[in-house]
């Protein structure tokens, strides 16, 4: 399909998508910001052995 | 523009947001070399039912709480984190077990010696900028080179409890050193709610999950506290502050603060500062420590659990923490 669209001209300068690279970059920034941190979202569960009930403790 | 308790609050979602996709990534691609869960730990065989639990705040640098643990003759369990390994093996401690769990893929390595070592830390000034290892900053190289053969020497020694979300290059460098190696699944919400990352993972590699509290050191104490049921635990190195005397410019978070405020507009509002109980010398903290600190003291209330904080400096205190020497919890 993308040839259909394409035009009936060519381009002098190659167009880069960067939209990944400062995804990229974003993502290492914010991964700086937290250090080594670990995703932490409960605070009453310790551990949980994977029965439906959880261990609550 | 955004406070600091704004910040601290947004660390949990920032933390679920990026972590996720690397986090179930790797534990489905650790399953071909999950052979053994902590459900196959052997038993203690210690007859002391204490623990030290050795994080790695920068404490162990400016006190002698690893010296003194290493010359006490302790009999109890020893549990140390990746980061603070190598620091017991040269202080002469090897440890009952060590807690492996970041996903960082170039940076965790480090701990236990980096193969790759001058290509991960390329452009990355996170360590250098905040070591307070001087003769690990001033002959890195050689110093690695020298962590690889002491951890290639002593691996087989100790018990390596390691996250299935812990990044492809630790698990191969862990592996080629010899661990014992436990495999757990991090908590990372309720199992029991709708779509749970948690549930998620464990349909993958069956592992019991633990809570983290947000990073290793207090993961560390909920695998003491709460799978190998001990009851009376220390920490040093759990500091989670600095001394007042560092510069911000040595902090983890900041390029990323001073970003946000402007490097001349860093302070104390940034940085808050609280008072140690015991030695009444004077830290600050940022958001990552505070959060963390937040969490630990959360599940200890939660749970009604307690903590002897050996560190001897540092912001950790509160209900249920009790701040004294490691003379004094090693007696």
């Amino acid at each position: 399909m993308s040839d259909f669209l394409k035009g009936n001209y060519d381009l002098d300068t190659i167009i880069q998508d960067d939209k990944e690279e400062v995804e990229d970059k974003f993502r290492e920034n914010v991964l700086n910001s937290i250090g080594g941190s670990m995703v932490f979202v409960e605070r009453k569960k310790m551990v949980w052995d994977g029965n439906d009930k959880s261990t609550e403790e | 523009m955004q406070s600091f308790s704004d910040i601290v609050e947004s660390i949990s979602d920032i933390g679920l947001k990026w972590h996720q996709l690397d986090i179930v990534k790797n534990n489905i691609s650790n399953i071909k070399f999950i052979h053994k869960s902590i459900n196959e730990l052997p038993e203690l065989s210690r007859v002391n039912n204490s623990a030290v639990i050795v994080s790695a705040g920068p404490s162990l640098h400016y006190s002698d709480t690893l010296e003194t643990l290493a010359y006490s003759e302790y009999k109890g369990t020893i549990v140390a984190i990746d980061g603070s390994y190598v620091k017991c093996l040269k202080a002469g401690i090897v440890p009952d077990y060590v807690l492996t769990l970041d996903p960082h893929p170039t940076r965790l390595v480090r701990w236990f010696g980096d193969p790759d070592f001058e290509k991960n830390m390329e452009n990355d000034n996170y360590f250098s900028r905040q070591d307070l290892d001087i003769d690990f900053r001033d002959n890195s190289i050689k110093q690695n080179q020298e962590n690889i053969d002491l951890v290639n020497n002593y691996a087989k020694k100790t018990k390596l409890i390691i996250a299935s979300t812990s990044p492809s290059n630790v698990v191969k460098r862990v592996i080629e050193a010899g661990f014992d190696m436990y495999w757990w699944l991090p908590l990372v919400d309720d199992p029991d709610i709708k779509n749970s990352l948690t549930k998620k993972m464990y349909q993958s590699s069956k592992l019991p999950a633990m809570n983290t509290g947000g990073n290793v050191g207090t993961a560390a104490w909920v695998f003491t506290q709460f799978w190998l049921n001990i009851e009376k635990i220390a920490v040093i190195g759990m500091d989670l502050g600095y001394k007042k005397d560092l510069p911000y410019s040595m902090t983890q978070t900041y390029p990323e603060l001073s970003a946000m405020f402007g490097e001349d507009n860093l302070n104390s509002e940034h940085f808050p500062e609280f008072e140690n109980p015991l030695t009444g010398e004077i830290f600050y903290t940022d958001p990552t420590y505070f959060w963390y600190r937040k969490n630990i003291i959360d599940m200890l209330n939660n749970t009604d659990s307690n903590l002897f904080n050996c560190t001897e400096g540092g912001i950790l205190f509160g209900n249920n923490i009790k701040n004294i020497r490691l003379v004094d919890f090693l007696l």
